[in-house]
């Protein structure tokens, strides 16, 4: 029963946004750490887990949602700027840093506002 | 054990990495005159080789896709470049001819090498503190701002 109150499709799918988040900062730490590591290839969030979470949302099917999984997975559109055949841009990737960081406190809020909603139509009085 | 900072393991080795890589560059800068070492050659460059290596945990899991990838300094060699031949007879190194082989170091390269390893350091400094400050939100999910 109380399930329900946390089965609402915009919040599990913020919840694997969360998800996909954190999997991301740890390919933006993997990338900045090969800055220099010849033939590395720059790794990111499999492209086809935001495809699939908007189709899911639009949809409203909380089951998939659930069962999505983001993954990493190499940047094939990623080409070396230079000889030693590494795909990492110091510059980019930075940024990506701290969009990522952004989207990361958006979800958070999103979820905190969610929770503090929730607390108050229990409560039944205004915070 | 958890990490609780996202990529926490892959950074840090990078910076134990760098660090590694600054005291070589700085061995090689204190050396740049050096002519005699204990194998009585004069000093060669050395020079790091990086490589990518897979995570403990990440090995298990690897089939799920890419993972996010640990660096190591693969080894510390030696450049195969020849040493400067000096005309100074003095030299207590000096050969026949009155020549001393000096190391070839080039400290513009050097330092060159120094910044930029110092700026890759940099960095990843940035992804601990921006890591750090994505736990603190997590943490503080529920509760009023």
């Amino acid at each position: 029963m109380i399930d329900a109150l946390f089965s609402q499709p915009d919040y599990v799918a913020a919840k694997k946004m969360l998800d996909a988040t954190v999997l991301r900062q740890e390919a933006i730490a993997s990338n900045l750490a090969n800055l220099e590591t010849p033939n590395y290839q720059r790794i990111d969030v499999a492209p086809s887990f935001s495809n699939e979470l908007r189709e899911a949302v639009a949809n409203g099917d909380t089951e998939k949602i659930n069962d999505l999984q983001p993954r990493l997975e190499v940047d094939a559109n990623a080409v070396a700027a230079n000889r030693d055949g590494n795909t990492v841009q110091l510059e980019t990737e930075l940024m990506n840093l701290q969009q990522n960081f952004l989207q990361h406190g958006v979800e958070t809020n999103f979820i905190t506002q969610d929770l503090l909603r929730l607390r108050s139509a229990i409560q039944g009085q205004p915070q | 054990m958890i990490d609780f900072i996202p990529g926490v393991s892959t950074t840090a080795s990078a910076l134990t990495a760098e660090r590694i890589r600054m005291d070589v560059i700085s061995q090689n800068i204190a050396n740049a005159n050096t002519t005699r070492t204990p194998s009585g050659q004069p000093y060669q460059r050395q020079q790091v080789t990086f490589e990518t290596v897979l995570g403990q945990q990440d090995q298990a899991d690897s089939a799920s896709g890419s993972q996010p990838r640990l660096i190591k300094v693969a080894r510390i060699q030696s450049d195969s470049r020849p040493p400067r031949m000096i005309y100074s007879p003095g030299h207590p190194d000096a050969n026949a001819q009155g020549m001393v082989a000096m190391p070839d170091i080039n400290t513009y390269e050097e330092m060159a090498d120094l910044i930029t390893s110092s700026r890759t350091y940099e960095a990843n400094l940035a992804v601990i503190h921006t890591g750090r400050s994505m736990t603190m939100q997590t943490l503080a999910i529920g509760r009023r701002s």
